[in-house]
Protein backbone atom coordinates (compact mmCIF):
# COMPACT_ATOMS: atom_id res chain seq x y z
CA UNK A 1 0.00 0.00 0.00
CA UNK A 2 1.32 3.41 -0.93
CA UNK A 3 -0.22 6.42 0.73
CA UNK A 4 0.28 9.63 -1.19
CA UNK A 5 -0.15 12.12 1.59
CA UNK A 6 1.83 14.83 3.27
CA UNK A 7 0.49 13.75 6.67
CA UNK A 8 3.24 12.27 8.84
CA UNK A 9 3.12 8.53 9.37
CA UNK A 10 2.54 8.82 13.12
CA UNK A 11 -0.69 10.76 12.50
CA UNK A 12 -2.09 8.07 10.21
CA UNK A 13 -0.92 4.99 12.06
CA UNK A 14 -1.12 5.95 15.69
CA UNK A 15 0.96 3.92 18.07
CA UNK A 16 -0.74 2.03 20.85
CA UNK A 17 -0.55 4.01 24.07
CA UNK A 18 1.00 1.03 25.91
CA UNK A 19 4.12 1.51 23.76
CA UNK A 20 4.75 4.86 25.39
CA UNK A 21 4.69 3.51 28.93
CA UNK A 22 7.48 0.99 28.26
CA UNK A 23 10.22 3.58 28.54
CA UNK A 24 10.68 6.37 31.02
CA UNK A 25 13.28 8.82 32.25
CA UNK A 26 14.57 8.32 35.77
CA UNK A 27 17.50 9.53 37.84
CA UNK A 28 20.07 7.04 39.11
CA UNK A 29 23.08 8.38 41.07
CA UNK A 30 21.87 11.83 40.02
CA UNK A 31 22.28 11.01 36.33
CA UNK A 32 19.26 11.02 34.01
CA UNK A 33 18.66 7.77 32.15
CA UNK A 34 16.12 6.56 29.65
CA UNK A 35 15.16 3.12 30.97
CA UNK A 36 12.99 0.17 30.13
CA UNK A 37 11.44 -2.19 32.66
CA UNK A 38 12.64 -5.78 32.49
CA UNK A 39 10.71 -8.93 33.40
CA UNK A 40 12.64 -9.10 36.66
CA UNK A 41 11.29 -5.68 37.71
CA UNK A 42 14.64 -4.03 37.18
CA UNK A 43 15.43 -1.04 35.05
CA UNK A 44 17.53 -1.61 31.97
CA UNK A 45 19.37 1.41 30.62
CA UNK A 46 18.39 2.38 27.08
CA UNK A 47 20.16 5.71 26.91
CA UNK A 48 22.36 7.75 29.18
CA UNK A 49 21.10 11.33 29.01
CA UNK A 50 23.96 12.92 30.95
CA UNK A 51 26.00 15.74 29.44
CA UNK A 52 29.05 14.82 31.51
CA UNK A 53 31.30 12.75 29.23
CA UNK A 54 32.87 11.06 32.28
CA UNK A 55 29.53 9.39 33.04
CA UNK A 56 29.83 7.45 29.82
CA UNK A 57 33.12 5.86 30.83
CA UNK A 58 31.62 3.85 33.67
CA UNK A 59 30.43 0.37 32.92
CA UNK A 60 27.46 0.58 35.25
CA UNK A 61 25.99 3.48 33.29
CA UNK A 62 26.35 1.81 29.88
CA UNK A 63 23.27 0.92 27.82
CA UNK A 64 22.10 -2.62 28.55
CA UNK A 65 23.10 -2.47 32.19
CA UNK A 66 20.42 -3.21 34.75
CA UNK A 67 19.77 -1.93 38.22
CA UNK A 68 16.93 -2.57 40.70
CA UNK A 69 14.09 -0.10 40.52
CA UNK A 70 14.63 0.72 44.21
CA UNK A 71 17.94 2.39 43.27
CA UNK A 72 16.06 5.10 41.47
CA UNK A 73 16.61 8.52 43.03
CA UNK B 1 11.91 -5.30 50.29
CA UNK B 2 13.15 -5.52 46.77
CA UNK B 3 16.46 -4.00 47.71
CA UNK B 4 17.01 -6.56 50.50
CA UNK B 5 16.39 -9.41 48.14
CA UNK B 6 18.82 -7.96 45.67
CA UNK B 7 21.62 -7.59 48.21
CA UNK B 8 21.08 -11.14 49.49
CA UNK B 9 21.40 -12.40 45.97
CA UNK B 10 24.66 -10.54 45.46
CA UNK B 11 26.26 -11.76 48.68
CA UNK B 12 25.36 -15.36 47.90
CA UNK B 13 26.91 -15.48 44.49
CA UNK B 14 30.57 -15.88 43.73
CA UNK B 15 31.87 -12.48 42.54
CA UNK B 16 34.07 -14.07 39.88
CA UNK B 17 31.28 -16.04 38.36
CA UNK B 18 29.08 -13.00 38.40
CA UNK B 19 31.74 -10.99 36.61
CA UNK B 20 31.98 -13.60 33.90
CA UNK B 21 28.23 -13.57 33.51
CA UNK B 22 28.34 -9.82 33.30
CA UNK B 23 30.93 -9.96 30.53
CA UNK B 24 28.90 -12.56 28.65
CA UNK B 25 25.80 -10.40 28.96
CA UNK B 26 27.67 -7.39 27.66
CA UNK B 27 28.96 -9.27 24.66
CA UNK B 28 25.45 -10.48 23.96
CA UNK B 29 23.87 -7.08 24.28
CA UNK B 30 26.48 -4.67 23.08
CA UNK B 31 29.11 -6.61 21.19
CA UNK B 32 31.76 -5.19 23.50
CA UNK B 33 33.27 -6.25 26.78
CA UNK B 34 34.43 -3.21 28.63
CA UNK B 35 34.95 0.50 28.60
CA UNK B 36 37.68 2.14 30.68
CA UNK B 37 36.77 2.76 34.32
CA UNK B 38 37.40 6.24 35.55
CA UNK B 39 35.53 8.99 37.28
CA UNK B 40 36.82 12.41 36.62
CA UNK B 41 35.25 15.77 36.95
CA UNK B 42 35.33 17.51 33.65
CA UNK B 43 35.05 21.19 32.78
CA UNK B 44 33.73 20.45 29.30
CA UNK B 45 30.31 18.93 28.93
CA UNK B 46 28.97 17.28 25.83
CA UNK B 47 25.43 17.58 24.53
CA UNK B 48 24.34 15.11 21.88
CA UNK B 49 21.57 15.95 19.45
CA UNK B 50 20.74 12.62 17.81
CA UNK B 51 17.92 11.11 15.80
CA UNK B 52 14.80 13.17 15.38
CA UNK B 53 14.17 16.39 17.20
CA UNK B 54 10.89 15.74 18.94
CA UNK B 55 8.28 18.43 19.02
CA UNK B 56 4.85 18.61 20.57
CA UNK B 57 3.89 15.09 19.54
CA UNK B 58 5.66 12.33 21.42
CA UNK B 59 7.26 9.90 19.02
CA UNK B 60 6.86 6.15 19.57
CA UNK B 61 9.74 4.66 21.62
CA UNK B 62 11.30 2.87 18.64
CA UNK B 63 12.33 6.28 17.28
CA UNK B 64 15.61 7.69 18.43
CA UNK B 65 14.72 11.19 19.47
CA UNK B 66 16.13 14.27 21.15
CA UNK B 67 13.47 15.71 23.39
CA UNK B 68 13.57 19.41 24.11
CA UNK B 69 12.24 18.90 27.61
CA UNK B 70 15.47 16.98 28.34
CA UNK B 71 17.85 19.25 26.49
CA UNK B 72 16.63 22.65 27.70
CA UNK B 73 17.04 21.92 31.45
CA UNK B 74 20.48 20.48 30.67
CA UNK B 75 21.49 23.72 28.95
CA UNK B 76 20.20 25.66 31.96
CA UNK B 77 22.21 23.40 34.29
CA UNK B 78 25.34 23.91 32.18
CA UNK B 79 24.87 27.68 32.31
CA UNK B 80 24.45 27.59 36.07
CA UNK B 81 27.18 25.15 37.08
CA UNK B 82 30.38 27.11 37.76
CA UNK B 83 32.55 23.99 37.23
CA UNK B 84 31.48 23.70 33.61
CA UNK B 85 33.52 26.01 31.42
CA UNK B 86 32.60 24.91 27.93
CA UNK B 87 30.09 22.90 25.94
CA UNK B 88 30.62 20.62 22.98
CA UNK B 89 27.48 19.96 20.93
CA UNK B 90 27.61 16.78 18.88
CA UNK B 91 25.05 16.56 16.08
CA UNK B 92 23.86 13.61 14.11
CA UNK B 93 20.26 14.42 13.41
CA UNK B 94 17.74 14.14 10.63
CA UNK B 95 15.89 17.20 11.82
CA UNK B 96 12.36 17.31 13.11
CA UNK B 97 10.12 19.84 14.76
CA UNK B 98 10.87 23.40 13.64
CA UNK B 99 9.86 25.10 16.87
CA UNK B 100 11.65 22.62 19.14
CA UNK B 101 14.78 22.85 16.97
CA UNK B 102 14.74 26.63 17.04
CA UNK B 103 14.16 26.56 20.81
CA UNK B 104 17.31 24.47 21.32
CA UNK B 105 19.26 26.65 18.86
CA UNK B 106 18.23 29.84 20.64
CA UNK B 107 19.14 28.38 24.03
CA UNK B 108 22.60 27.41 22.76
CA UNK B 109 23.12 30.78 21.08
CA UNK B 110 22.35 32.63 24.31
CA UNK B 111 24.69 30.51 26.47
CA UNK B 112 27.40 32.67 28.07
CA UNK B 113 30.00 29.86 28.09
CA UNK B 114 32.09 28.96 25.03
CA UNK B 115 30.29 26.47 22.79
CA UNK B 116 31.59 24.45 19.87
CA UNK B 117 29.43 22.27 17.65
CA UNK B 118 30.53 19.33 15.56
CA UNK B 119 28.42 17.73 12.85
CA UNK B 120 29.08 14.03 12.45
CA UNK B 121 27.18 12.02 9.91
CA UNK B 122 24.35 14.42 9.36
CA UNK B 123 22.98 17.71 10.56
CA UNK B 124 19.95 17.96 8.36
CA UNK B 125 16.98 20.24 8.19
CA UNK B 126 16.42 21.91 11.57
CA UNK B 127 19.83 20.55 12.64
CA UNK B 128 21.35 23.37 10.55
CA UNK B 129 20.29 26.21 12.93
CA UNK B 130 21.47 24.13 15.90
CA UNK B 131 24.89 23.57 14.28
CA UNK B 132 25.37 27.27 13.54
CA UNK B 133 24.03 28.45 16.92
CA UNK B 134 27.32 27.64 18.68
CA UNK B 135 30.18 30.13 18.85
CA UNK B 136 32.30 27.96 16.56
CA UNK B 137 31.23 25.07 14.36
CA UNK B 138 32.97 22.05 12.88
CA UNK B 139 31.88 19.48 10.35
CA UNK B 140 33.60 16.22 9.54
CA UNK B 141 34.65 15.68 5.95
CA UNK B 142 32.01 13.05 5.23
CA UNK B 143 29.16 14.67 7.13
CA UNK B 144 26.28 16.26 5.25
CA UNK B 145 23.66 18.87 5.91
CA UNK B 146 20.40 18.96 3.98
CA UNK B 147 19.04 22.43 3.45
CA UNK B 148 15.43 22.51 2.32
CA UNK B 149 12.34 24.66 2.78
CA UNK B 150 10.22 23.86 5.81
CA UNK B 151 7.68 21.22 5.09
CA UNK B 152 4.72 20.85 7.33
CA UNK B 153 1.50 18.97 7.37
CA UNK B 154 0.00 22.43 7.16
CA UNK B 155 -1.55 21.85 10.55
CA UNK B 156 -0.62 24.33 13.23
CA UNK B 157 -2.42 23.95 16.53
CA UNK B 158 -4.72 21.55 14.75
CA UNK B 159 -5.77 24.01 12.06
CA UNK B 160 -4.48 24.23 8.47
CA UNK B 161 -2.42 27.36 8.07
CA UNK B 162 -1.99 29.90 5.32
CA UNK B 163 1.02 30.07 3.04
CA UNK B 164 1.99 33.37 4.67
CA UNK B 165 2.16 31.70 8.07
CA UNK B 166 4.51 28.99 6.78
CA UNK B 167 6.53 31.59 4.90
CA UNK B 168 7.00 33.57 8.11
CA UNK B 169 8.08 30.40 9.92
CA UNK B 170 10.66 29.73 7.22
CA UNK B 171 11.85 33.32 7.45
CA UNK B 172 12.65 32.73 11.15
CA UNK B 173 14.90 29.80 10.23
CA UNK B 174 16.62 31.74 7.43
CA UNK B 175 17.17 34.76 9.67
CA UNK B 176 18.59 32.65 12.49
CA UNK B 177 21.04 30.82 10.21
CA UNK B 178 22.24 33.97 8.43
CA UNK B 179 22.64 35.79 11.75
CA UNK B 180 24.72 33.03 13.35
CA UNK B 181 26.89 31.99 10.39
CA UNK B 182 28.81 33.62 7.58
CA UNK B 183 26.43 32.46 4.85
CA UNK B 184 24.48 35.17 3.02
CA UNK B 185 20.73 35.09 2.79
CA UNK B 186 20.91 34.89 -1.02
CA UNK B 187 23.21 31.86 -0.92
CA UNK B 188 21.19 30.08 1.75
CA UNK B 189 17.95 30.60 -0.16
CA UNK B 190 19.64 29.51 -3.39
CA UNK B 191 20.65 26.23 -1.72
CA UNK B 192 17.21 25.89 -0.18
CA UNK B 193 15.33 26.25 -3.45
CA UNK B 194 17.68 24.55 -5.91
CA UNK B 195 16.24 21.74 -7.99
CA UNK B 196 17.52 18.36 -9.04
CA UNK B 197 19.43 17.46 -5.87
CA UNK B 198 16.76 15.74 -3.84
CA UNK B 199 14.13 13.28 -5.00
CA UNK B 200 10.79 14.95 -5.50
CA UNK B 201 11.81 17.90 -3.39
CA UNK B 202 13.76 21.10 -3.63
CA UNK B 203 16.87 21.73 -1.59
CA UNK B 204 20.54 20.79 -1.43
CA UNK B 205 22.55 18.18 0.38
CA UNK B 206 25.71 20.02 1.40
CA UNK B 207 28.80 17.90 2.15
CA UNK B 208 31.37 18.93 4.80
CA UNK B 209 33.93 21.00 2.81
CA UNK B 210 31.12 22.66 0.79
CA UNK B 211 29.37 23.75 3.98
CA UNK B 212 32.61 25.48 5.00
CA UNK B 213 33.00 27.02 1.54
CA UNK B 214 29.48 28.50 1.69
CA UNK B 215 30.25 29.96 5.11
CA UNK B 216 27.63 27.88 6.86
CA UNK B 217 30.15 26.08 9.07
CA UNK B 218 33.47 27.50 10.27
CA UNK B 219 35.86 24.59 9.74
CA UNK B 220 36.24 20.99 8.62
CA UNK B 221 37.54 18.89 11.48
CA UNK B 222 37.00 16.14 13.97
CA UNK B 223 36.84 15.82 17.72
CA UNK B 224 40.50 16.76 18.28
CA UNK B 225 40.14 20.09 16.48
CA UNK B 226 36.83 20.79 18.17
CA UNK B 227 38.24 20.15 21.65
CA UNK B 228 41.36 22.20 20.89
CA UNK B 229 39.22 25.12 19.75
CA UNK B 230 36.99 24.84 22.81
CA UNK B 231 40.00 24.86 25.16
CA UNK B 232 41.41 27.90 23.35
CA UNK B 233 38.09 29.69 23.73
CA UNK B 234 37.92 28.82 27.44
CA UNK B 235 41.46 30.13 27.97
CA UNK B 236 40.67 33.28 26.01
CA UNK B 237 37.58 33.86 28.14
CA UNK B 238 39.59 33.37 31.34
CA UNK B 239 42.33 35.79 30.33
CA UNK B 240 39.68 38.29 29.26
CA UNK B 241 38.19 38.05 32.74
CA UNK B 242 41.52 38.71 34.46
CA UNK B 243 42.27 41.64 32.19
CA UNK B 244 39.04 43.36 33.20
CA UNK B 245 40.01 43.19 36.88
Amino acid sequence: MILYTMMPEHLIFQTDSSEYTKQKVIYYDGIPFLVEETETKEWQIVRNLSTNPADFLQQKYAPGERFPSSFET
Amino acid sequence: MEKERYIAFESESDPNREKNEQVAENIQQLGQTNVPQMTQDTNIHCLTIVGQIEGHIQLPPQNKATKYEHVIPQIVAIEQNPNIEGLLVVLNTVGGDVEAGLAIAEMLASLSKPTVSIVLGGGHSIGVPIAVSCHYSFITETATMTIHPIRLTGLVIGVPQTFEYLDKMQERVVRFVTKHSKITEEKFKELMFSKGNLTRDIGTNVVGPDAVQYGLIDEVGGVAQAMKKLREMIDAKKSEGTMLQ
